[in-house]
């Protein structure tokens, strides 16, 4: 639901890498000669002829920018599909199947337009193009209906849930995991617990507190990953390490870093692990649980774990606090009737006393503005996102009068309550399209044929 | 140490220099009541009173600011403490049967207290029962050079002092047994040691009492039994008359016998006379008596126990009976022991008492006995902090002298007797120069009284009691029906002491408090969502006080309050003495207790918070302004009140699962293995007992939601005047934090003040703050351009400080539990933080912004945020940069009261409750130190101290710090071995010997230190080496 701000990032880079190379590119689309393949495109009922290099199809993104200015529907989100040799609709939305698509068109490229929130992913990679392969189809259609296809989306609406980080760094009995809850309404979902770690050193075992994973919330963030496991021993969060810390300071550092948590764990599991081997590793201070298996004893990669961070990567967990500005005015010498009943003496109850808060019809409300306040000095992934969101925020609550938003009954609200308006970012998976697109007016560089 | 990770940040030789002038840590003094008293004695020739308690401890106290504290390194009851008159010197009976001499030494031109030697009474050859050689009582003779021990075995040894070494004399009981007549001895051991008592006259001779009544003169230098008694009660205790003619026994039925001691008859068979005082029902027993000849006629006596066992068995009493004079003493709390001061020249003929000192449990008694009706002397220290529990503390510092007078003489009104003057305990002198200004420290009380005390120096003394009660209607209303009463009863009770745990309704309780000193004006709050603004008047005043309801749900749906309900306040005009007088009662509907309370004289508002939402009040007008739902609607447990059923079920499910759990973990105890196949089979044998246990101790890991229980805690409201329109006009603002990490901040419109009456105050929401990581806002604080604390009100108007900077922009600092955050105004965007969570681990418990003065340069100083974790341990930061300054280990993390209790001063004080009865003060700051600084002159014939002096005890320990003395053990081994050494050598060094040299070039390395350096085991090895560098001397050993 709430992959509200990733988009707004990868259009953004899109967008900049448009603008750097489209001009030259567009040459090679001019150019026309015998390689031309002849393509058709649909959008809607509109139909377009034009052609393109078979040999040099070029990039993905000018094509999506050519298209986008062929049928002048600039400002939309479309999603491009052709149809295959089979007749199969088959999406173009990278350079490969891009290439692939102009390489393989047999007279010519069929191409499909459709808005992104129309697409019916389901259709993808079934002949609903052509009536021929009827039975064919009816067959898929068997399968499709028994097993729906698991929906995956564009590149672009991919969001980072977790991932496997510095693995060139840590030693391989080591895991370093990083846990992004950002617009997930997934709960981290684990547990942690005391227990003790045997440690293999010189002197023989030594047996050492450690922080444990006991449990795994299912259907959790870190069940989902399949990263962690029960029994894996904690060794630092967020490149603090937990030796000598006990186990609530541990849970309330992993709290406080929840935004984005950065695990590193010797998994219980060792049997998962990549060889390596390109370096003699495992470390000196190699740790088991109890419960499981004692081995790796090996010499050196101890010293990675403490240098393993640079500071950018402690700060890169920015979180910014939502600040709601009410537009201030001077406060006119109003005489609240309620207030004023209340004030002639005590002794009587004054049992509603009307906070001066704003009125309840949207129309009236004072406007404001909501913004983040975040360290827009430190360029960090979850910066960039959270300006996104920032501005999504700001232009929600700007644009009130906007029908469609003051229709939004969470706007509507005169209580403005922060919880709600939180509530709505996270609920309110539109947003996530309305994002502005720049620079996409380009000089147009449109072969019509 | 924190210190040596900041280093290697800021490796600045200047900035530390700056640091170690303004930062250092000290637990300075101890304020209250010590907590479980045990032992009681008293030096008339020093005038000096010690107190010994359950954990160990040792307070000396004489003239007020004369105080002086000993820790014994084993967590032992203190049992009986002894002086050795006039030569400062102390010895303590602990429970473990250990003795130990302690001595006054003077250092740095002051006095300290410290162990000098200890000794075991070793068991009796062959036998191997310790319980016979278990001491009972002590004796020390007059000339205190020898020391009697009278044992649970019936034997009395003999040890020479101050050396306390055993000398070869022991009597046991066979040895009296053999003039004992045979008809007396019916095959029965006459018990053990209850009683030893020097003859007055003749010091060869002692009086020994058995427990099973048999009391015997004995002679030390002939050996052999003067006189026989042949008491047929069993013995409590022994008290010889002045003249040496006659003593008193005093017995477990109740009574008291007294015996006439005659050189003609060696075996007395009967006393003179026998008296059961509160007979002739059962009585109790008798546990202690005295008998002070007066000169005016009939003697003194003074007894504990002795009650009725059916009627009064659960009272605790002392009786005081001269003549026809007899007055009972009821005490609240149980008698602990008790002496009286009295004169002990030997040329005088009578004992003349003047005083009577009660130890109780709770509280020290002093009674004037020279004074008709005998009237209690108020003490001026070991003021019973805890007389109802403290639910509050706050402290303010440097009063103006006008309105500290103001309250004095309130105060006096209330208690007349509230000089010190005629104080009989005033030994030593105190040489601390007087507190430059005056502070203040409030305790709100959970029957609904504020106090104040004078925080001033050392000692802490009684100001003002406040009560709030006397404004609602209560259940019982308790008209003195004690004093009454007690005309006709018999016994002639009289009730003594101000220790009474017991509230009438828990609703009284005080949450909060909030003063302006300038204008006397106080604002308490309590857990019935009470708000009572109160005004200091010199008058008597008989007024109606106005009460105004303010709704926090605002019209919030489908939450129904099953909490308590509020209370009723009283109808029609109430008296009021002179002093603080309520003028206007705010009460929060629902009626849950206040969380959040705070002040503006000069603004004439009051803003106040519950875990439903907090309201501002114009007080002037008697109007509300604001009322503001802080509630989330998932939160339904905030509307069932705190007795509600079901939450009190689940948390006593909860708490009972995890005693189990916990008697479960202690009770294992494992032996230290130290060889390396040892430590193997012995992780083995844990693996296979962990196995065992079904569920460990677990933490979900589950960031902070929105529908938490309890999101609408009001956490902290704060006013300021600063910019939140725009960046031109400043103007009056409110700000709130909550539990879930939101902060309203409102900015208010003020009538000027002639307008004050004719216009009304107005608020309007101003800003709306969500931490996104939804930690409780613990502060709020504004800053100026300067990065300085806004002043508090009145503070410019008058000329007290410098204006706040108003050109630069002003910033708000909010410190959250997680981390502290600086954001800019009027826009507010994050400017600066520091999260301290997400680093060390530890939550945010109390922060205060303080002011810290150089110690070289009084012109120098800096603000800093000061702030206490649940771990425990203060975080200094810088203020507006938050950058980490020192970190010091204070309170032990498991002592959460003691936590949840701390209080910062502005001047880079604290104080916390190391027990219900006592504050701790501590002191971060080098230059603002309020400690003990007093001188004892003392002559002794042999002086140990010279050669012990190398016990570096610390002076402030406690028995709360015990983590110190154990982590001394190993040195203090160490210690006896040279102590014995140096007690076997004759040598004796004049009193700047080398010993005092060493301990100074130890510096400022205490056992924390020591401590962290092994906690932080990576670091370590580089510390070692900075220390070895720097100090040029091994780190950690505070006895070389």
């Amino acid at each position: 639901m709430n992959r509200a701000h990733h988009p707004g990032r990868a259009e953004k880079f899109q967008a900049s890498e448009m603008n750097r190379s489209f001009s030259n590119k567009s040459q090679s689309l001019r150019s026309l000669n015998m390689n031309a393949v002849e393509v058709k495109s649909k959008y809607g009922a509109e139909f377009r002829r034009f052609s393109v290099d078979r040999l040099k199809p070029g990039k993905f993104e000018e094509f999506y920018k050519l298209i986008m200015t062929i049928h002048r529907i600039a400002n939309m989100e479309v999603m491009i599909g052709y149809a295959d040799v089979h007749g199969d609709l088959l999406p173009i939305n990278n350079d490969e199947n891009f290439c692939k698509a102009v390489t393989t068109a047999h007279p010519l490229l069929r191409l499909f337009i459709q808005r992104q929130e129309e697409v019916d992913y389901s259709n993808f990679g079934t002949s609903t193009l052509t009536r021929k392969k009827k039975a064919v189809v009816t067959l898929r259609n068997d399968l499709n209906r028994k097993r729906p296809h698991i929906r995956i989306g564009m590149p672009q609406d991919f969001r980072p849930v977790s991932s496997i980080i510095d693995v060139d760094i840590l030693p391989e009995s080591h895991r370093r995991v990083r846990l992004y809850r950002h617009g997930s309404d997934k709960p981290l979902g684990f547990y942690i617990r005391d227990g003790t770690s045997v440690r293999v050193t010189p002197h023989g075992l030594e047996k050492v507190p450690g922080i444990f994973i006991s449990r795994l919330v299912p259907g959790g963030l870190a069940e989902s990953t399949g990263l962690l496991a029960v029994n894996d021993e904690v060794l630092e969060v967020n490149g603090i390490e937990v030796t000598g810390k006990t186990l609530d300071q541990v849970t309330d550092m992993m709290i406080a870093n929840s935004h984005n948590l950065i695990v590193t764990v010797k998994p219980v599991n060792q049997r998962n692990n990549v060889v390596r081997s390109s370096r003699i590793s495992g470390s000196s201070g190699q740790s088991s649980d109890s419960s499981g298996s004692v081995g790796y004893p090996a010499i050196t990669g101890a010293t990675a774990i403490s240098h393993g961070y640079s500071p950018e990567d402690l700060e890169s967990d920015e979180e910014s606090d939502i600040v709601i500005e009410s537009n201030i005015k001077r406060p006119s010498r109003r005489s609240n009737a309620s207030v004023a009943s209340t004030a002639s003496r005590s002794q009587t109850q004054t049992t509603a006393v009307t906070p001066p808060s704003p009125p309840t019809r949207p129309q009236t409300r004072p406007p404001s503005t909501v913004s983040t306040a975040s360290f827009h000095s430190q360029p960090s992934f979850n910066g960039t996102v959270h300006n996104s969101l920032s501005y999504k925020l700001h232009k929600d609550l700007t644009l009130q009068n906007n029908p469609y938003h003051s229709s939004n009954p969470v706007m509507r609200d005169s209580n403005g309550s922060l919880h709600k308006i939180l509530s709505s970012l996270r609920t309110d998976p539109r947003h996530s399209l309305a994002l502005p697109r720049g620079g996409v007016e380009e000089d147009g560089t449109v072969i019509t044929l | 140490m924190m210190k040596f990770r900041f280093r290697r940040q800021g490796n600045d030789p200047h900035r530390e220099k700056i640091k170690q002038d303004l930062f250092a840590f000290n637990k300075t003094v101890e304020h209250g009541f010590p907590n479980q008293p045990s032992a009681l004695a008293y030096d008339p020739k020093l005038q000096l009173m010690a107190i010994g308690t359950k954990s160990g401890a040792i307070k000396l106290y004489g003239a007020p600011g004369v105080e002086m504290t000993g820790l014994h390194k084993d967590t032992a009851a203190v049992t009986q403490i002894h002086f050795l008159y006039g030569q400062g010197r102390i010895l303590s009976l602990l429970d473990d049967n250990t003795i130990h001499l302690w001595e006054i030494v003077q250092r740095e031109n002051r006095s300290h207290l410290i162990e000098v030697h200890s000794f075991n009474l070793p068991g009796r050859p062959g036998i191997e029962s310790t319980s016979a050689t278990r001491v009972t009582v002590m004796l020390l003779n007059l000339g205190c050079d020898l020391l009697a021990l009278g044992t649970e075995g019936g034997g009395v040894h003999f040890l020479e002092l101050p050396t306390l070494t055993l000398l070869n004399k022991s009597l046991f009981q066979d040895e009296v047994m053999q003039s004992v007549p045979e008809e007396y001895k019916c095959g029965k051991s006459l018990g053990p040691v209850e009683s030893l008592q020097e003859h007055p006259k003749d010091s060869d001779k002692i009086l020994i009492g058995y427990s099973r009544g048999l009391v015997v003169l004995w002679d030390l230098n002939s050996r052999h039994v003067d006189n026989l008694f042949l008491g047929k009660q069993q013995l409590e205790s022994l008290v010889w008359e002045r003249s040496g003619n006659s003593f008193v026994s005093s017995h477990s039925d109740g009574g008291y016998m007294v015996w006439a001691v005659s050189s003609s008859n060696p075996c007395t068979h009967d006393p003179i006379s026998s008296t059961i005082p509160y007979g002739p029902f059962p009585c109790k027993a008798v546990n202690k008596i005295l008998w002070r000849t007066t000169e005016s006629g009939a003697p003194l006596v003074l007894f504990s126990g002795g009650m009725p066992r059916a009627s009064y068995g659960d009272r605790h009493c002392l009786t005081i009976l001269q003549d026809s004079s007899h007055v009972t003493l009821d005490f609240t709390s149980r008698v602990i022991d008790f002496f009286t001061i009295h004169c002990t020249d030997r040329d005088k003929e009578f004992d003349e008492p003047s005083a009577l000192v009660v130890l109780l449990e709770e509280e020290l008694v002093v009674i004037d006995l020279q004074m008709s009706g005998w009237p209690t002397v108020p003490a001026p220290y070991l003021a019973p902090l805890h007389s109802s529990a403290i639910t509050f503390s706050s402290h303010i510092s440097n009063v103006p002298p006008k309105f500290w007078e103001r309250m004095i003489s309130a105060g006096q009104q209330q208690c007349p007797l509230q000089n010190y003057d005629n104080w009989p305990i005033c030994g030593g002198k105190n040489l601390a120069p007087d507190p430059k200004q005056k502070e203040l420290l409030l305790t709100g009380h959970e029957d609904g009284t504020v106090r104040f005390w004078d925080a001033s120096g050392v000692s802490l003394k009684p100001l003002y009691k406040l009560s709030t009660a006397n404004i609602f209607q209560t259940d019982c209303d308790h008209n003195d029906s004690l004093t009454q009463a007690g005309e006709e009863e018999w016994p002639p009770f009289r009730k003594v002491g101000c220790f009474d745990p017991y509230s009438d309704d828990p609703r009284l309780g005080i949450q909060k408090i909030s003063l302006c000193k300038y204008s006397g004006k106080l604002v308490v709050a309590g857990t019935a969502g009470q708000v009572i603004v109160m005004v200091l008047s010199d008058e008597k005043s008989d007024h109606m006080i106005d009460v105004a309801t303010v709704d926090l749900l605002q019209d919030r749906e489908g939450f129904t309050w099953k909490g308590h309900d509020r209370l009723p306040p009283k109808m029609g005009p109430v008296v009021f003495a002179p002093g603080f007088q309520p003028v206007v009662l705010v009460q929060c509907m629902p009626p849950a207790a206040v969380t959040a309370v705070t002040l503006h004289a000069e603004w004439n508002l009051i803003a106040f918070g519950t875990s439903h939402g907090f309201g501002l009040f114009d007080y002037h007008r008697r109007s509300p302004v604001l009322a503001r739902c802080t509630l989330h609607p998932n939160d339904s447990l905030a509307m069932e009140g705190p007795l509600s059923r079901v939450k009190s079920l689940k948390k006593s499910l909860r708490q009972s699962f995890r005693r189990i759990r916990k008697s479960r973990v202690s009770g294992k105890k494992r032996a230290v293995v130290n060889s390396p196949t040892g430590k193997v089979r012995e992780a083995n044998a844990q693996l296979a007992e962990r196995d065992a246990e079904v569920t460990p101790v677990q933490r979900r890991i589950e960031p902070r939601s929105a529908d938490d229980s309890l999101s609408g805690v009001v956490r902290c409201l704060c006013f300021a005047d600063t910019f939140l329109r725009d960046g031109t006009h400043h103007g009056p603002t409110m700000w709130a934090g909550t539990n879930s990490g939101s902060v309203y901040a409102y900015a208010l419109d003020v009538p000027s003040l002639e307008k004050f009456s004719e216009q009304s105050v107005e608020a309007l929401l101003g800003k709306e703050i969500q931490l996104m990581h939804r930690a409780p806002v613990v502060s709020i604080a504004v800053l100026d351009g300067r990065g300085t604390p806004l002043p508090e009100p009145y503070e410019v108007s008058r000329d007290l400080a410098k204006a706040p900077d108003m050109q630069g922009s002003h910033s708000v600092l909010i410190a959250s539990e997680e981390q502290f955050k600086i954001f800019t105004l009027p826009k507010v965007s994050a400017k600066t933080k520091f999260k301290l969570t997400a680093h060390e681990g530890c939550r945010v418990r109390k922060v205060a912004l303080s002011n810290f003065t150089s110690v070289s340069s009084e012109e120098y100083s800096e603000n800093a945020l000061v702030c206490l974790t649940n771990l425990g341990d203060l975080h200094v930061f810088s203020v507006p940069a938050l950058r980490p300054q020192v970190r010091y280990d204070c309170i032990r993390k498991e002592d959460i009261s003691g936590i949840a209790s701390c209080v910062f001063t502005k001047t880079g004080q604290g104080f916390y409750l190391i027990s219900p009865s006592e504050y701790e003060r501590f002191s971060l700051s080098a230059r603002v130190i309020t400690e003990p600084l007093c001188r004892m002159d003392v002559e002794r014939p042999h002086d140990l101290s010279a050669h012990s002096s190398s016990t570096t005890l610390p002076p402030q320990a406690n028995g709360t710090h015990k983590t110190q003395a154990e982590s001394n053990s190993v040195e203090t081994e160490d210690l006896l071995e040279e102590m014995r050494s140096a007690l076997s050598s004759p040598v004796l060094d004049s009193p700047n010997s080398s010993a005092d040299i060493t301990l100074d070039t130890t510096g400022d390395l205490t056992v924390e230190d020591v401590k962290d350096f092994l906690m932080t085991v990576d670091e370590a090895e580089n510390n070692f080496r900075n220390i070895t560098e720097e100090d040029g001397r091994p780190p950690g050993i505070l006895i070389n």
